[in-house]
């Protein structure tokens, strides 16, 4: 349930509001979809990239490599409960 | 002996977050391949989505208004009505003016006075409505509701209300286009500065603003306008800050785009040969 909405709130900010806000949100919302910021990156780039480097997908896989780092770093089964 | 079993053993692999993992992941691929296999029902199926933020935006504004200071409120508004009386006035003057150069351009290339019929497009402009604009678009572009269909072609540049540049086109489908606006990272415009016209080159900064270094002789301050070529000399926007380190001969103007770019509605495309 917190899961769908958090994905719902996520994809939907990048359409409503403005960028600053949805970095945060899926930053916040990645403990629990940690490849959420790599899909929002994806999703933004489709939206609105031009030319140059896709920045956002760029930042979003690095947000969700970050995530997974740390969650393999703490101990087994405190998260996923 | 009795086997357990652990579903949860490993917080990565736990049943339910690799399914959302796997489910958003599909989703942005889906949106990806409907994008690049069939860009105008793309853009088709998104527009009601990003008139419907528009409008939020508009009335989120329109609610936090309320808590503004009425007495402010009411002051500015008898300014802003006593200036709208006087810039009506200017622009009619003005509308006549550009009807009659409009006649005398179209009238010498048709040769005929059905301006309103044979002149070409180009000089009279592409209305379009502007779908998704900055600070939603974070790379300082334009989603525009008018493609090849209506005769918008890459390379044509976009005005806004008053007939401010503010960008161009750089890519097109059926009904759709997308404007890279003069304020977007990497974009360089050549320009000048000043009552004297000090060249200089205007480099985009992102987030609505751009960026130029002149000499520190040419004595720019803040409030002196910037122009770009077009029909004239047409006005880009304003120096709204002069940064200056004492080590060095030049300084770093702050430009501020004349007009609004997070609240555009609408826009002219023209083919100015830039």
């Amino acid at each position: 349930m917190m899961r769908g909405f958090l994905t719902f709130l996520v994809f939907i900010s990048v359409i409503f509001f403005p960028w600053p806000l949805t970095a945060v949100l899926s930053l916040a919302s990645s403990f629990l979809i940690p490849f959420l910021p790599l899909a929002v990156g994806l999703f933004s780039d489709t939206l609105y990239y031009t030319s140059g480097l896709p920045l956002f997908t760029l930042c979003g896989s690095l947000a969700t490599g970050a995530v997974l780092f740390v969650r393999s770093r703490l101990k087994t089964g405190s998260i996923g409960r | 002996m009795k086997k357990t079993f652990l579903s949860k053993r490993n917080a990565l692999l736990s049943s339910a977050n690799i399914s959302w993992n796997f489910g958003v992941l599909v989703f942005a691929l889906m949106v990806l391949s409907i994008r690049l296999f069939v860009p105008n029902f793309f853009w088709y199926a998104f527009t009601p989505v990003f008139k419907s933020a528009n409008v939020l935006a508009a009335r989120s504004h329109s609610f936090l208004q309320q808590f503004s200071d009425t007495a402010i409120l009411a002051l500015r508004n008898e300014q802003l009505t006593n200036e709208n009386i006087a810039l009506a006035s200017e622009n009619q003057a003005l509308i006549q003016k550009m009807a009659s150069i409009e006649k005398f351009i179209c009238g010498h290339l048709v040769s005929t006075s059905d301006v309103d019929t044979k002149c070409p497009q180009s000089l009279k402009g592409i209305l379009a409505g502007v779908v998704a604009r900055p600070p939603e678009s974070p790379y300082d572009i334009l989603v525009l509701a008018a493609g090849t269909r209506s005769g918008v072609a890459v390379g044509m540049e976009v005005f806004g209300a008053g007939g401010v540049p503010i960008g161009i086109i750089s890519s097109t489908t059926t009904d759709f286009s997308r404007a890279t606006l003069f304020s977007s990272s990497g974009i360089d415009t050549l320009g000048w500065v000043g009552r004297n016209s000090i060249p200089l080159t205007i480099s985009g900064a992102g987030a609505g603003t751009m960026n130029a270094v002149v000499a520190r002789s040419a004595g720019i301050v803040a409030g002196d306008m910037v122009f770009v070529p077009g029909p004239g000399m047409l006005p880009i926007g304003v120096v709204s800050r002069v940064d200056s380190d004492i080590s060095s001969p030049s300084v770093t103007l702050r430009i501020q785009p004349a007009i609004n770019l997070f609240s555009l509605s609408w826009v002219l495309i023209r083919d100015t040969g830039l």
